[in-house]
């Protein structure tokens, strides 16, 4: 089929689902108007349930905890999934320099590149903590700060050479952060059962409104999320970047020739 | 408050454009990278500035980091085989 022939069809589709498309989106309530009755009745119930000013995060957490439990194991099975697909046959060693594609230039870093990385690295670093602790209280929360921490990780990089990088952000420390993380959260949501309460109940004091403290058991689950993110997504980032280390240290694969 | 959200959505319309139409992959992920910061800033006029948090750190950040060096291995491979 050559490209006029896609054009003509693309023309013929496009014509045919026109008046259709247009009569769909003039139904449509107008842009930002309606709100659904969860929003106002989550905004008027929860500070006073829960002690909280962060709203998003007391449902994830509380209101639909087990929701974010199964996210947080979809998390886990993917980072593992991807790990174990990526280390193969290449196992736990890590090289102690970075692999280069032949051909391409290596420029040296350049001071200014250097201290830069450095200080953006531990700011973003810092940031992700900040805005993983004061999950209950602003916007953000676990997810949010374990991702900004994680790629505080990642301009570690650019600021250290290969194997600075890969003592600096060991692969051990995070594979037990990311499972002390789902340990956390499963035992938030076991530990009520075992007491005769629902599971993930809210049973530790609610701590007081605004304040660091706030939410009662939202604070652990919270921890344990920002602790699951930041390692998952810290492990991620090691197993890519071991994809790429030197060649000599990395047999050719020979499935090939099987 | 309705015409700066068409103004990034116009813009997010067009960043998301260039990464279609980028053919170099390498150009494409820069093009994803900025395409994320305007989502991002598209969340935050929606007034959802934790959705823009993980924009940024996923979208901008993470997932093109992941797309170089899965394109770097990709050179390296093909050279060495």
């Amino acid at each position: 089929m050559n490209g006029r022939w896609r054009l003509a069809l693309l023309a013929l589709a496009a014509l045919l689902l026109a008046p259709l498309i247009w009569s769909v989106a003039s139904a449509l309530p107008p842009f930002g108007a309606p709100e659904a009755a969860y929003g106002p009745a989550v905004n008027a119930l929860l500070p006073g349930a829960r002690n909280v000013s962060n709203m998003v995060a007391a449902v994830n957490f509380d209101v639909r905890g087990i929701d974010t439990l199964g996210e947080e194991s979809m998390l886990l099975c993917a980072v593992v999934g991807a790990v174990v697909l990526l280390r193969g046959r290449r196992g736990e060693d890590r090289g102690d320099r970075a692999g280069r594609v032949p051909g391409r230039p290596i420029v040296e870093r350049d001071d200014a590149t250097i201290l830069a990385c450095r200080i953006a690295a531990l700011l973003v670093l810092l940031f992700g903590a900040y805005v993983a602790l004061h999950g209950t209280v602003t916007p953000g929360g676990g997810f949010q700060g374990g991702a900004i921490a994680a790629s505080g990780l990642l301009l570690v990089y650019p600021g250290e050479d290969y194997s600075c990088w890969r003592a600096l952000v060991p692969g051990t420390v995070l594979t037990v952060i990311e499972g002390a993380g789902a340990l956390i959260f499963v035992l938030a949501a076991a530990l009520p059962l075992a007491g005769g309460h629902a599971a993930l109940a809210n049973i530790l004091p609610l701590g007081t409104w605004k304040d660091l403290y706030s939410g009662g058991v939202m604070v652990v689950v919270n921890f344990a999320v920002a602790l699951a993110v930041v390692g998952g997504f810290g492990l991620l980032l090691i197993e890519f970047m071991e994809e790429t280390r030197a060649p000599e240290e990395d047999p050719v694969p020979d499935e090939e020739d099987r | 408050m309705i015409w700066p959200v068409a103004v990034a959505l116009a813009v997010a319309a067009l960043s998301g454009l260039l990464v279609v139409l980028s053919r170099d992959p390498k150009r494409q992920v820069f093009a994803l990278a900025a395409n994320g910061l305007v989502l991002a800033v598209v969340f935050f006029l929606l007034r959802a500035p934790d959705v823009a948090l993980s924009e940024i750190a996923v979208g901008s950040a993470i997932t093109p980091f992941l797309f170089l060096v899965t394109l770097s291995a990709i050179a390296m491979n093909r050279t060495r085989s």
